[in-house]
């Protein structure tokens, strides 16, 4: 029964960290219709801005870690502006192959400037150490990273379901044109988006670096995962995200635990089956 | 003729360390083939500079033969495009030796060209004890699994321990790990009680870690590789409570000393046998880390330093004998003794592969409170085990 | 999409058009013989090249005609390198039965991952693909009794092509040998593109609703096409398994799959020519960015991809077409 907890518990904070890295494509790719491959950049810019903060700067954890997210969030909106606009309107292999160069780019640019090795970030003396919850012991930053995540989640909820920009968001994403039409400044609402997802990457990469280590090559490394979690939940869903991830999350650790050999092949034969069954993802609607 | 030639060149070779570029009169090249870009490129960049520090302090010449070293990026694995890489350097930049290799597959991709265009090569790291038998041309300046897991095994043993798991990487290098120390284990008497193979990509390690301490061994055997594994590796370990358990870690080379400051305090008091640590004390370890922090300030040194710079050595004591008449030079280095930062090392005439010393050692913080690989222990001139016992 | 049917149809059918192409088709052909001799100390390069353009066509079929957008098609190059490697080894290292062989085996990877593939579409067909990929990955590097896992696969060592070129260590047979396979994968994809066959593909591309309505089987036509994509795939794997005598996993990864796709919408999709064009700027910008600063030579690719979508987005080989406009306009 201890086993069973265990995977629960480790395959729960696993997966929220998928989440939570995420959630920002599935919003960017459900409502702008962009394959963006550079998604994972967002974590690399701000888990590399974190580390620049606090080992080389002395920046405290807690000070680091919104003034990396905003950092990201600034560099985001640049990127939209010069990038991002013209994508909108490419085709989808074009969306491929300008997204990739975008990430080649940021990858480059952290690699000339901090190098090619683990970039740490200096968590606080408590989140290492390990809190009992009666049948085993946790990482209290693994405790932080469940905590943080339903918070992003209930915060992403009320967000889209009782402000303004909520409904003019559900609306683009349902249909642009007409929302358009409506008088609703999609361009603003994109831009807004777009940055809030950067920001909810870099969010996650920094929570989630000691499982997902932050180093130059974390975009490309990582890229096929978040991209799972956003095919299986389903585009523009982040319930259904919440879904994928935390599923994925679990079913992999299981597997890790119980047919280590096997562990990865498991894990993309769950997710052929699902998408061969919906092909749409769980609750995807496009 | 061609013996005498080598001999008294070699003869002078001694001579000639400081007598140096004024003898120079012909320009013999050096190959050195490894990663300089990709996740892998901290390799290239160690390689570098170590070789540039053994030049720095023992002139670019030898034997009368000025020595220029050729770099190319192989970038990660990828046997295709360092076999292209090899013919172009041999065909059309004239080098006469090669070294480099970080990863076995591009090592082994080189064999049968080496073999026809007959070029002496120095791996100065790819570690599957196999590559060395695929050609005659190859001479290893690095160290196998075979021969650091043994040593770990029978050390484990005598501190007994009894009963141990083992986690390794599912790849080649993981592989031999797992065999070379369940062999040694089982046969003094241990039993391995799990043994798991873990996907390469992973990195979060709390679901193996968890099914470790449910069986709670006394020790857990583990082989990474550097980087992003071995660092999540080290930190699952402590924060799953597998050492508040008592349970050990042993492992190779997962300290490296290029992600051992990443690491932080929860790599403090890992143990490791290893041939090669940033802090081994020895004059010759003292020159070579200093030269490196004088000519790199900043930089390490690591396995790849040091495979790097005895390969410098060898490929030195080849030219220097020999020069371009590259035909026989490995013999020339065949029972070759000399002393490495590492401590004292020999090339094993038959196997061609470098015998050396393996030690124990368990991380902590030296006077400038920086994290170092501090040895305790010793296992003398151990050859390659995988060669010698299969 | 609409226009590019337009542009295409009546090229097939007028003969000036058709023989300019062939005319093409000879300068291209002599300037890969004049590079032999140009640069006689880069064959292992050019190999390389050679062996990526196969690779790169067969992802233009399915990507450029049938419209079929994949990212795992290293697991068909990957398979046949494997296959004709295995082949050598164990049965017979005669290289055209290899190349046979490793056709084969990309073909039937090809046909069973189609039967889901080419349901999908979008992301879900792109992750699809990927799995694909992935999942051969680790069953290679777990099989390592027959693959040799990540060490490689050791062990091939070619009989002479027809039983008198032997493979030398400058690589000429091997040069040769690819350009001989990648000419005849080229007059075969140029049969087949413009067989009504083709037409078919292109017509699924342009809109499969309209196809099925007329009473094609959409479906079984995709897998067909991804197939026959398959195998030409399979004979890139073993021609490069042949050429380097080695086979990695690196073969099946996800970058070469990746590297593959920049290198053909860097081309221009749908045109075979951009294919290659696409594949020898790559490598060649790689090769020698990465020769000059290694460290450094992404931002390199990375600015040559950006500068690809934004001004020419229909790749490399719209650039002339482009010009044309431009002059156009200007008169």
């Amino acid at each position: 029964m201890s086993v069973f907890f265990g995977i629960l518990v480790d395959g729960v904070s696993y997966g929220m960290i998928l989440f939570m890295i995420s959630v920002g494509l599935t919003i960017t790719m459900g409502l702008m219709r962009v394959i963006n491959l550079a998604h994972g950049s967002f974590a690399l810019i701000g888990g590399a801005t974190a580390h620049w903060l606090t080992s080389e700067m002395g920046v405290g954890y807690y000070a680091a870690v919104p003034l990396a997210v905003l950092a990201t969030m600034m560099v985001a909106m640049v990127l939209e502006k010069v990038f991002y606009r013209k994508i909108y309107q490419f085709t989808e292999l074009q969306q491929v192959l300008a997204t990739i160069g975008i990430t080649f780019l940021c990858i480059a640019t952290v690699n000339y400037l901090l190098g090619s090795t683990i970039l740490p970030i200096k968590i606080p003396e408590v989140f290492t150490e390990s809190i009992s919850l009666g049948f085993r012991s946790m990482p209290v930053h693994r405790l932080v990273v469940i905590v943080m995540g339903l918070v992003v989640v209930v915060a992403l909820f009320l967000l889209l379901e009782r402000t303004n920009f909520g409904i003019q968001l559900r609306a683009a994403v349902d249909n642009r044109t007409m929302a358009d039409a409506l008088g609703i400044d999609t361009v603003r609402i994109f831009a807004l988006s777009f940055s809030l997802g950067a920001g909810l990457a870099a969010f996650g990469g920094i929570l989630g670096a000691e499982l997902l280590p932050v180093e130059a090559y974390y975009p490309l490394r990582y890229m096929v995962l978040f991209l799972v979690v956003v095919a299986v939940g389903g585009m523009g869903s982040i319930a259904g995200s919440f879904l994928a991830a935390i599923g994925l999350g679990i079913i992999d650790t299981a597997a890790r635990y119980i047919v280590p050999e096997y562990g990865t092949i498991f894990f993309f034969v769950v997710m052929m089956l699902v998408l061969a069954l919906r092909p749409r993802g769980l609750l995807g609607r496009i | 003729m061609k013996k005498l030639f080598a001999a008294l060149s070699a003869a002078s070779a001694i001579g000639l360390a400081s007598a140096g570029p004024a003898l120079a009169d012909h320009t013999v090249k050096v190959g050195i083939i490894a990663p300089f870009s990709g996740p892998f490129a901290i390799w290239g960049k160690q390689f570098q500079e170590a070789i540039e520090v053994y030049v720095a302090q023992n002139g670019e010449s030898a034997g009368g033969h000025r020595i220029e070293f050729v770099y190319k990026d192989s970038g990660g694995p990828n046997p295709s495009g360092t076999k292209a890489l090899a013919q172009e350097l041999v065909i059309s930049d004239g080098v006469d030796y090669l070294g480099g290799f970080v990863f076995t597959p591009n090592a082994l991709a080189v064999a049968p060209l080496i073999d026809e265009a007959q070029i002496p090569t120095v791996i100065f790291n790819a570690a599957t004890s196999i590559i060395v038998e695929k050609s005659d041309y190859f001479v290893r300046t690095s160290f196998s699994l075979w021969q650091v897991s043994v040593p770990m095994a029978e050390w484990a043993y005598a501190q007994g321990i009894r009963t141990a798991a083992i986690s390794v990487t599912d790849y080649g290098p993981g592989n031999d790990a797992e065999i070379a120390f369940k062999t040694a284990f089982e046969a003094l008497g241990g039993t391995v009680v799990d043994t798991i193979k873990m996907p390469l990509a992973t990195t979060d390690f709390a679901p193996f870690m968890q099914r470790i301490k449910d069986q709670s061994p006394d020790a857990v055997f583990g082989f990474l590789p550097a980087g992003p594994p071995s660092f999540a590796y080290i930190k699952a370990y402590n924060e799953n409570g597998l050492r508040e358990a008592g349970i050990e870690f042993l492992g190779t080379g997962e300290m490296d000393e290029t992600t051992l400051e990443a690491i932080g305090d929860a790599a403090i008091g890992i143990t490791t046998a290893y041939h090669y640590s940033g802090a081994h004390p020895s004059e010759m370890n003292q020159a070579f880390t200093d030269k490196i922090d004088e000519m790199f300030p900043g930089s390490v040194t690591n396995l790849a330093s040091v495979g790097a710079y005895d390969g410098a050595h060898i490929l030195y004591q080849m030219i220097g004998a020999v020069g371009s008449e590259r035909t026989e030079a490995v013999d020339v280095v065949r029972g070759l003794a000399w002393e490495s930062p590492r401590g004292p090392v020999s090339i094993d005439p038959v196997t061609r592969h470098i015998t050396q010393n393996v030690y124990i050692r368990r991380v902590a913080r030296d006077e400038n409170g920086r994290l170092v690989n501090e040895e305790f222990d010793v296992i003398e001139a151990v050859p390659d085990l995988g060669l010698v016992e299969n | 999409m609409e226009a590019d049917i337009i542009r295409h149809k009546p090229a097939k059918r007028l003969g000036g058009i058709f023989s300019r192409r062939i005319l093409l088709d000879i300068c291209l052909i002599s300037a890969a013989i004049a590079f032999f001799f140009i640069f006689p100390n880069n064959l292992g390069f050019m190999t390389r090249v050679l062996v990526m353009i196969i690779m790169v066509l067969s992802l233009d079929l399915v990507l450029g005609y049938a419209g079929v957008a994949t990212l795992g098609h290293a697991a068909l190059f990957g398979s046949g390198a494997y296959a004709a490697g295995i082949f050598a080894v164990y049965i017979s290292a005669n290289p055209l039965l290899g190349l046979v062989v490793g056709a084969l085996a990309g073909a039937i990877i090809a046909f069973f991952s189609g039967l889901i593939l080419m349901r999908a579409t979008g992301l879900t067909l792109l992750m699809l693909s990927i799995a694909v990929a992935q999942v051969l990955f680790e069953l290679v590097n777990s099989e390592r009794d027959l693959t040799g896992g990540s060490d490689g696969l050791l062990g091939i060592d070619m009989d002479p092509v027809l039983g008198l070129y032997a493979f030398d260590f400058y690589g000429k047979t091997g040069y040769w040998y690819a350009l001989a396979v990648l000419v005849v994968v080229f007059i075969l994809l140029r049969v087949f593109v413009a067989s009504p066959f083709g037409l078919v593909a292109r017509g699924i591309h342009a809109s499969p609703e309209r196809m099925r309505a007329i009473g094609t089987p959409v479906y079984w036509r995709l897998i067909t096409i991804y197939t026959l994509a398959g195998g030409i795939a399979g004979i890139g794997g073993a021609v490069s398994a042949q050429v380097t005598e080695l086979v990695s996993l690196e073969s099946l990864g996800f970058n070469l799959s990746a590297e593959a796709m920049i290198m053909l919408i860097l081309g221009g999709i749908g045109r075979l020519y951009g294919a290659i064009f696409g594949t020898v700027i790559f490598m060649t910008v790689h090769h020698f960015a990465a020769s000059v600063d290694p460290f450094n030579w992404l931002f390199v690719i990375g600015i040559l991809v950006l500068l690809v979508v934004y001004v020419v987005p229909e790749g490399v080989l719209g650039l002339p077409e482009k010009l044309r406009k431009h002059l156009g306009m200007a008169k």
